[in-house]
């Protein structure tokens, strides 16, 4: 709450501003120019001045701030939590969970679950934190089109049985009451772009979004492959926006403490004379996540691999996507944890064809 | 979009000029350091600059998922689906096509693809109410020239497919006027039909619903097998241009693709690609399943069977992939009135 006497604007822009009854810097930085030349009695010039030089005292990104770098035993002491993904293998693999103030890639195949993991990851952000979670919101930022809210209904909806199944105390039992279906929904922010230009320009908004929304703790783009999978004449432009992308999100994801998750599509490469699958975007951009995950299948089974990560080994976990969502896999790999109840849901909708023989009963589903 | 609209000090709008830039949307193409070396504008001042530029481009506020569980952003998602006609396939479907993005319908030859795909044609046709669109539809055909004389078998029959639509309404739809033609012989006339002709027809409200009936034909046959890349590139094209209609008018698209043999080598490569005990794959590899948002299969199985006096050979339609579904699959029959599910149990005489 600065006081405009006191801020380092010239003297008679000063006295007209008092004048005009202004007494704090806030109250400048709240209008429009216009308005406040108007008000204040300035020119247009003037007033665009005047809140430039009042904005210069917050930190702009890049200009460092007042901090002098912190020690290494303050980042350990600083414990960042972890986003669960409700499947408890990959959750062991993963060290917790999905980091926040990190980034996160998935790769993988159309179909493979990545938009599914993504939404559990939204809606698991959102526990309240005597469940263990964070208690925060999330931010879904669409590039293809392949968010159905319905489906995000019935995750949230699942979740939330879950938890009801769970609660143990009287603290718990008061979170729940907040915790329902409509809130999951409510503190889920979509947004939605068509192409390259429209995200880019979204990312660069993103940051004031995160400021006025401080309980936002994950940001998902899915998918970051699509919009730039276009024709680009000169590959290095694309290359050149990929990693200003990439420093954007990962400055993001370190100065507002949100984990920033995104997904990459599989793309087909000649590599000794055999063709294989490569996460796509180029060899430079493999650089750009701190971990990077690789859903695939493997003997009819889906199969999690975390494939690059400073801080866990390379392992491979099983899991599946139901109705209820992103879980463990089915009996074939079975964990003595307290997700068997999720297992106990999932006999009754086999929808998953991780057994050999898919499905062949017709099978009528409840419509819309 | 000028630069000289941003609301911005004067000063800085002088900088950029001077910096021959360009057009806003080249702006957010630059980093911020390289804005400042090409207009030696401050820090800040290119922040100013890339936050008016960006929120030029993203004049939509987030809404929340709950707005949009709601309805309340009916320009994102209208709540609705395209109805298949038969409430078996609907409920594979959950309800039917959504009405936005591409849907694939991928199958050998025979298998019932273009018979659904003229189904899909007349049911978006009816109000809203009962699983349409109240709007017509645009078949662009590749490979043989439209099957008019089954069109109108179809349109004749829909009273006894549709039963549960009133008969007056089924006959106050004149189904054929509002389905309209396109054959594209070659790639440059399907370009030139999916960016100049569709659009007019669209933005005229005569049209919710985009066929294109093969998508594989022309792209198989026009590049060698060494052509991949060029193949590739092609492709990329036509999903890019087929993605911006579909967002710009909310259309649903659904693209006919044919099938390949699975080699025995690479089960792995594609094995998300398909159902997991098919044999074939469809068509056009993983640059075009990348862009697909849906993929829907069908097959040809041994077997016949039975609805009353008329006898059909058995077929199953799967979820292949979706984002709001799961791998399901029904049986179904093609009939004289059209496509229609087998609800559980099946009956079916075992003559193979």
């Amino acid at each position: 709450m600065k006081p405009v006497s006191a801020s380092p604007l010239s003297p008679s822009v000063k006295v007209k501003l008092l004048n005009a009854g202004f007494l704090t810097s806030e109250e400048l930085l709240q209008l429009k120019p216009l308005q406040l030349s108007k008000e204040g009695g300035l020119s247009l010039e003037e007033a665009l001045e005047v809140q430039q030089i009042l904005r210069e005292g917050v930190d702009l990104p890049g200009e460092g701030g007042a901090g002098l770098g912190s020690t290494a035993l303050e980042l350990l002491q600083q414990e960042e939590r972890s986003i669960v993904t409700f499947c408890s293998s990959l959750d062991a693999a993963l060290g917790g969970g999905v980091p926040v103030g990190k980034t996160t890639e998935l790769c993988g195949t159309p179909g493979m679950g990545k938009t599914q993991l993504c939404l559990q990851l939204c809606i698991d952000v959102q526990i309240p934190e005597c469940f263990g979670g964070l208690g925060g919101e999330a931010v879904f930022v669409d590039t293809e089109g392949s968010l159905v809210v319905q489906r995000v209904a019935d995750m949230a909806q699942a979740a939330v049985q879950h938890c009801c199944l769970q609660d143990q105390d009287a603290e718990q039992r008061d979170a729940l009451k907040d915790f329902t279906t409509e809130s999951l929904l409510g503190h889920l922010y979509l947004m939605r772009c068509h192409d390259y230009v429209e995200l880019l320009a979204q990312v660069q908004l993103l940051p004031d979004f995160l400021v006025k929304n401080p309980k936002v703790r994950l940001l998902v783009i899915d998918s970051l492959a699509f919009p730039f999978r276009r024709h680009f004449e000169d590959l290095s432009v694309r290359t050149r926006l990929l990693s200003g992308l990439a420093q954007q999100l990962i400055r993001m994801a370190s100065q507002h403490r949100v984990a920033v998750v995104w997904t990459n599509q599989m793309t087909s490469q000649l590599r000794g004379g055999q063709w294989e699958l490569v996460p796509a975007l180029g060899e430079s951009w493999g650089h750009s996540a701190t971990q990077r995950l690789l859903l695939h299948w493997s003997g009819g089974r889906r199969l999690a691999s975390v494939f690059k990560s400073p801080s866990q080994s390379e392992s491979s976990v099983a899991y599946s996507v139901t109705r209820e969502g992103f879980r463990d896999a089915g009996p074939l790999a079975s964990s003595p944890s307290g997700r068997e109840q999720d297992s106990s849901s999932q006999s009754e909708s086999k929808q998953d064809s991780s057994s050999q023989s898919g499905s062949k009963r017709p099978r009528t589903q409840e419509g819309q | 979009m000028s630069i000289e609209q941003l609301e911005l000090n004067p000063r800085i709008i002088k900088a950029v000029n001077n910096a021959n830039i360009g057009v806003a949307r080249d702006i957010l193409k630059y980093s911020g350091p390289d804005l400042q070396r090409l207009t030696r504008l401050s820090a800040s001042d290119v922040h100013h600059l890339q936050t008016a530029v960006a929120a030029l481009f993203c004049k939509k506020t987030p809404v929340s998922a709950l707005q949009l569980y709601r309805g309340e952003c009916p320009e994102w998602d209208c709540g609705l689906r395209v109805s298949l006609g038969c409430p078996v396939l609907d409920g594979v479907l959950r309800g039917g096509l959504l009405p936005w993005g591409l849907t694939e319908l991928a199958g050998p030859s025979g298998a019932g693809k273009s018979q659904l795909a003229m189904q899909l044609c007349l049911s978006v046709q009816y109000p809203v109410q009962y699983g349409g669109l109240g709007s017509g539809a645009l078949y662009i055909c590749t490979e043989d020239s439209f099957p008019i004389r089954r069109l109108k078998q179809l349109q004749n029959e829909q009273p006894s497919l549709r039963s549960d639509v009133p008969p007056d309404v089924v006959s106050s739809i004149c189904f054929s006027d509002n389905i309209y033609v396109e054959h594209a012989a070659d790639l440059g006339a399907l370009m030139a039909c999916v960016s100049q002709r569709v659009p007019v027809l669209l933005a005229q409200g005569r049209v919710r619903l985009l066929v294109v009936d093969s998508v594989a034909a022309l792209f198989r046959s026009e590049f060698q097998a060494d052509q991949g890349l060029e193949r590739s590139r092609h492709l990329t094209a036509f999903a890019t241009a087929l993605h911006k209609l579909s967002a710009s008018y909310q259309l649903p698209i659904l693209c006919v693709n044919q099938v390949t043999d699975v080699m025995e080598g690479d089960s792995n490569h594609d094995a998300g690609l398909r159902p997991v005990d098919s044999k074939v794959v469809p068509a056009l590899g993983m640059a075009w399943a990348n862009q697909v948002m849906v993929r829907l299969m069908v097959t040809r199985l041994p077997g016949a069977v039975s609805m009353g006096t008329q006898s059909s050979a058995r077929r199953r339609l799967e979820v292949v992939f979706a984002p709001h579904l799961a791998r399901d699959s029904c049986l179904f029959g093609v009939w004289r009135e059209g496509t229609r599910g087998l609800p559980s149990p099946p009956t079916q005489d075992t003559s193979s």
